[in-house]
């Protein structure tokens, strides 16, 4: 894209950046070597229905093979009241370096509170998502290494759920798996919730096959798929597992359940 | 315009100059907060029913010499929690002065609840974040024992990068590895806490600190033991190591000289 | 005498906790689009940057930032028509298929993304922002001349720390008819009939190039820019997911779907013929 109107490369410079094996750098001394961020693992996920938003977590941290911790969340409650959060409707995960996602989480939290004082209302969820969007293209050239989802209730009742890329490019969506395991839950997600390559029973064959159409799952079913994708991704990734925090969130409040995942 | 269309939109050596795989180096020319000198090793710390039991040797090494044999490395905060130290010394003694000097101003505030474990763990966290961020970290992994708003148990730990978690056991640099499991086996979740009491507890951390002995080469026998308790901190900073068994050293086989 | 007490009676830690400016920034109603940016505090910020989120340079790269796109727009008797895919990857990692690339910056101005998804977003509202606050001051709509040029100012302020943008404004304007502009975080910022813009703007250009003309219905210019992007998809692993399409004209720009490529490619090559390459038969 940024190379579109400039026609050959420029003779005698520095090579593009797709040459094969990249060129050692020229640049000078250079003082800092200190590396600022680890990842600490694990795997998030949300979807959401035609009333309410599921996110869920695993609760294990990582720090290379070995376990920090078996039960560190990733899923915060932002806004409401206190340090408890009472009466929150919106819930953030965050998954990839947790002390970013710490700093992120109580950075949005201070801001909806803040909301809440100098408006007299509490914040929609499209208003704290697009705010999520700008904290973290605020960082754009020293980002927070995280993998955001931010989950609430829209203001016509519906099940929102908004995921983020580190700088802050957004979208809101049905479902979306975050961290180490995305890669083994979204697929099975695009299959289960978005209908992916499902097709009517008896609709034909070939290329008269009509695709099935996804509808918003309820509530029973989304929390057993939720489960069902975290107990395979446990099977299949070493840094997901030990237990499994769900947050539902509806028009009356955020429910939260625990489960335990394998432990090993 | 080039045959590359992976490499559109991504920049180019021309206008930033090539790659430079050398941010992920940790060698080169350094200032000296940017890495350790002289470092403690682990330290290894457990919850039992009524409170934290926390330990480290009292070794700072310089390199692999073992260059001061009596550096304390936990510290009292208030008579209610105590911190445990390890990575570099230097960091340590800073966070010391600046503990030290949050201590002064909270007595000469006059707001009657002292600052709990938990308080000082955020503190702490604050500050290690902070720093990490200013890509000046203090090199030091912490852990922080004491009792929580609600006299319950409190155990967590702050490293360099300000990452930041919470277990019934804990232990860092060379005790992740081989103190962990031993902990784990007493109290292998929360709910396990509740069942051991101060005995097991101390018995099990001492027994860690012999097996970092035996095979950490950066520790040493003499160590530093703290109990927080509902009614305050018992500090023993002389112990040593008892009941040592060397017999499985004559077993090992196939290092240096050694052939057969 | 008193600066020098001043000197040594400084909060010794000051440097330990959070400054009062950062403090301010939490409680502060601060404007939510601001110029202020974090940097890391390194020698070489860009270079810095760079290190950790260009996953062509290093596929190890610790932040994948999403990616790759494409994009068009072209000019014609009955106004513009944009259209893009949906495709967003991060290294390999097909991190959408739903993307909406195609940016309302208000209802008569579009803009496009292509490149870093969040640079494109993030500017693009600013420009929303700049461009409201002109209708305020001025009292009539700005022209595409002038709010194109203002992105391409701030992106060229930024020249050098790493923005990857490839954008294209597109909207009718009383005074200058239907415009068109391309702006690249290089600070490029050109006017043209007919832009693509992304890793699929060859296969794009190819299809476009063949059928473009100005005196084009609409309806045929909606599905020139339709199966510009098809042959895109098809052809570059990139690009793919779900085709943006939309017309704008001198009242504001019309939406004409968001459909999956895939129906459309076999719909294009059972009922037209195209994409001979491809075999249809089921075995």
């Amino acid at each position: 894209m940024a190379s579109v109107f400039t026609g050959a490369p420029p003779q005698g410079g520095p090579g593009y950046s797709f040459k094969q094996t990249p060129t050692v750098a020229l640049s000078g001394e250079r003082q800092h070597s200190f590396y600022p961020y680890t990842d600490n693992g694990g795997s998030t996920l949300g979807i959401s229905g035609a009333d309410f938003t599921i996110l869920a977590g695993d609760t294990r941290s990582t720090h290379g093979y070995n376990i920090n911790t078996r039960y560190a969340p990733k899923l915060f409650k932002i806004g409401g009241e206190g340090p408890e959060n009472k009466g929150s409707r919106i819930v953030l995960s965050v998954v990839g370096f947790a002390a970013d996602g710490d700093a992120l989480k109580e950075r949005l939290d201070t801001i909806v509170k803040m909301y809440k004082y100098q408006h007299g209302k509490s914040i929609t969820v499209a208003a704290c998502a697009q705010r999520l969007s700008h904290i973290l293209y605020n960082k754009r050239f020293f980002p927070y290494y995280v993998h955001a989802i931010l989950g609430g209730i829209d203001e016509d009742g519906k099940g929102a759920l908004y995921s983020y890329d580190p700088v802050g490019s957004y979208e809101r969506e049905q479902c979306r798996a975050a961290g180490a395991a995305a890669s083994l839950i979204m697929p099975f997600l695009d299959n289960q919730v978005n209908l992916k390559n499902q097709y009517e029973p008896g609709s034909g064959t070939g290329h008269d096959l009509q695709a099935k159409l996804a509808q918003p799952l309820p509530r029973k079913d989304v929390e057993d798929l939720v489960r069902d994708a975290f107990t395979s991704a446990v099977e299949r990734h070493i840094e997901v597992g030990d237990g499994l925090q769900m947050m539902i969130i509806t028009k009356d409040g955020i429910e939260e359940t625990f489960t335990p995942l394998k432990k090993d | 315009m080039n045959h590359f269309p992976q490499a559109w939109g991504r920049p180019r050596d021309d206008v930033y100059g090539s790659y430079d795989h050398s941010h992920f180096q940790t060698n080169g020319p350094n200032q000296h907060t940017q890495s350790p000198i002289v470092t403690g090793t682990s330290v290894v710390a457990a919850k039992f029913k009524d409170g934290v039991v926390i330990a480290a040797d009292n070794l700072a090494s310089y390199g692999s010499l073992a260059r001061f044999t009596d550096v304390k490395r936990l510290r009292k905060f208030n008579d209610q929690v105590v911190v445990g130290f390890g990575g570099d010394v230097s960091d340590m003694q800073y966070l010391d002065r600046l503990l030290l000097s949050l201590d002064i101003r909270e007595n000469y505030s006059s707001t009657e609840n002292p600052l709990n474990a938990k308080n000082l763990h955020t503190y702490l966290a604050k500050v290690m974040y902070k720093r990490r961020s200013d890509f000046n970290p203090l090199w030091n992994h912490l852990l922080i024992a004491g009792l929580d708003g609600e006299d319950k148990p409190f155990l967590a730990s702050a490293d360099l990068l300000g990452t930041t978690f919470s277990s019934p056991t804990l232990a860092t640099g060379f005790g992740g590895h081989l103190a962990q499991p031993i902990l784990r086996k007493l109290l292998p979740d929360e709910a396990s806490v509740e069942r051991v009491s101060e005995e097991q507890a101390v018995e099990v951390v001492k027994e860690c600190m012999k097996v970092l002995f035996y095979r950490d080469a950066r520790s040493m026998d003499k160590y530093s033991i703290a109990v927080i308790k509902k009614d305050g901190v018992e500090l023993k900073e002389d112990e040593k190591l008892e009941n040592q068994s060397w017999a499985f050293a004559e077993r090992i086989r196939g290092y240096g000289t050694q052939t057969a | 005498m008193d600066s020098l007490v001043a000197q040594y009676t400084r909060p010794a830690f000051s440097e330990a906790g959070q400054s009062q400016e950062e403090q301010q920034g939490l409680s502060q109603a601060s404007p939510e689009l601001s110029l202020k940016f974090a940097l890391p505090p390194v020698a070489q910020s860009a270079s810095w940057l760079r290190a950790m989120t260009d996953d062509y340079s290093n596929p190890n790269c610790p932040i994948k930032i999403a990616h790759g796109t494409t994009t068009l727009a072209f000019r014609f008797k009955g106004g513009i028509i944009v259209a893009t895919d949906s495709r967003a990857t991060a290294g390999n990692w097909i991190a959408s298929q739903t993307v909406k690339k195609v940016i309302e910056i208000n209802n008569c101005l579009l803009g496009t993304m292509a490149g870093g998804a969040a640079d494109c977003q993030y500017w693009l509202a600013f420009l929303g922002m700049q461009c409201r606050l002109h209708e305020l001051r001025h009292k009539r709509r700005i022209s595409v001349a002038a709010a194109s040029k203002i992105l391409a100012n701030l992106v060229y302020s930024y020249k050098g720390m790493g923005l990857s943008m490839g954008t294209m404004c597109a909207g009718v304007t009383p005074q200058e008819g239907p415009a068109l502009y391309y702006i690249d975080s290089d600070g490029t910022r050109l006017a043209g009939n007919l832009f693509c813009v992304g890793s699929g703007q060859t296969f794009a250009y190819g299809v476009l190039d063949a059928q473009y003309q100005y005196d084009l219905s609409d309806e045929d210019a909606l599905e020139l820019g339709r199966r510009s992007i098809l042959a895109a998809t098809h052809r570059d692993a990139y690009s793919g997911g779900f085709i943006n399409l939309y017309h704008v004209k001198e009242d504001g720009w019309v939406k004409h779907g968001f459909n999956d490529t895939n129906p459309m490619f076999w719909k294009t090559k059972l009922e037209k013929g195209e994409f001979s390459n491809v075999t249809a038969d089921l075995v």
